[in-house]
């Protein structure tokens, strides 16, 4: 029965947030996507009220976990394009493949030598590092 | 919201609800068959499966679009939710500081810029230009920059998806080639670049990766969502 409740506040929380966010972007007809306005909303009610999160974990893990199941209709929208994407194949192809795979490998290396600098910087941490933040 | 249930409250809505509620629970099974190889991702198999069901009944797309309209909707919200995981990492957010924002954030101009250079090449029309500078961040955020920006949000969700797939199949092959060993690094990059899918290749990578991941998921989104608007919106 509690877990119900949990759920039930954690749920009116998101939604809250979520429309709160709409409607101030709406509002002040700001650039911004309604919904990630909503998220700052809520990531700043979770700071101030670190006892919410609980209740927003109950409500929105499954969702969470199972968010590609929302994505179905918009996928299938793409058959629409398809003559567009077919004209464009190529392009397209190279621009996913070779341009996503080599932004992963370089970001990955600089990101490497950036966290290897902090390593070293710190003496005093360097035990700790990688297992006391979890 | 009120049309999204009254669609859904329909015999069609309910039709085709089940139809996509039962084949994203048969391809969460071949999933696990493949041991969540990133080719066979749900996403692709459910789509393929109602897609089916689409073709078998003669329904057209926009139809079905209609009738899930509740799915759909419910991005909005999910979206909102992703300040849970924020929430969670924020630790590691604040160890590492601008070290780990500056990788991101090099991550996250890197992959969408090299990959509209090559459209802008080979000359493609500006709304696939445009709608592939959204590709490497998570999908709800993509459609709702992509459209924002003159793109098209139904071929964001299937860029976002196949950058996400490709960057889980080539991650190991990159690291060696860049040789990058640190698991910390792998994460960041594999969440910056491949968001979701990335995220879940770093979870059957560890829970270390994982958290990296989701954080480099989650400061990417907010960033290009928050950038993309005013960088297109100042070269045009």
């Amino acid at each position: 029965m509690r877990n119900v409740r949990d759920t039930m506040v954690g749920a009116a929380l998101v939604f809250a947030a979520y429309y709160l966010g709409l409607l101030i972007v709406t509002a002040a007809s700001l650039s911004i996507p309604g919904p990630l306005l909503g998220l700052f909303i809520l990531l700043g009610a979770l700071f101030c009220f670190p006892r919410l999160e609980p209740h927003v974990a109950r409500a929105v893990t499954f969702p969470l976990k199972h968010m590609s199941l929302l994505f179905i209709p918009a996928v299938l929208g793409v058959t629409v394009y398809w003559g567009d994407i077919k004209t464009n194949a190529l392009a397209i192809v190279i621009a996913i493949v070779v341009a996503t795979s080599f932004s992963l490998g370089i970001t990955a290396w600089l990101s490497q030598r950036l966290f290897n600098a902090k390593e070293s910087g710190d003496v005093a941490n360097v035990k700790n590092n990688g297992d006391t933040d979890d | 919201m009120i049309e999204a249930l009254y669609n859904t409250l329909s015999y069609r809505g309910l039709f085709w609800l089940s139809v996509s509620i039962i084949s994203y629970m048969t391809a969460l099974w071949a999933n696990k068959t493949c041991r969540g190889h990133p080719a066979a991702h749900p996403i692709l198999i459910t789509a393929l499966l109602v897609s089916i069901g689409l073709y078998c009944s003669n329904t057209h797309v926009s139809d079905y679009q209609r009738a899930a309209s509740l799915l759909h909707w419910l991005l909005g919200p999910v979206t909102v939710a992703l300040a849970l995981p924020i929430y969670r990492q924020w630790q590691k957010l604040r160890h590492y500081g601008w070290r780990l924002l500056v990788s991101i954030i090099f991550g996250g101009v890197l992959a969408p810029v090299s990959a509209w250079l090559t459209l802008f090449i080979f000359d493609t029309p500006s709304a696939i230009q445009f709608t592939m500078l959204a590709k490497s961040i998570t999908t709800p955020l993509a459609m709702e920059s992509s459209a924002q920006i003159g793109g098209i949000p139904a071929l964001a969700a299937v860029f976002v998806i196949v950058t996400g797939i490709v960057g889980a199949v080539m991650a190991s092959s990159m690291f060696a080639l860049f040789n990058v060993r640190d698991r910390q690094a792998q994460g960041i990059a594999l969440g910056t670049v491949a968001h979701a899918i990335g995220t879940a290749k770093a979870i059957q990578m560890g829970d270390d990766v994982a958290a990296m991941a989701t954080l480099g998921l989650c400061v990417n989104g907010i960033f290009t969502a928050l950038a993309l608007p005013v960088v297109v919106g100042l070269f045009i």
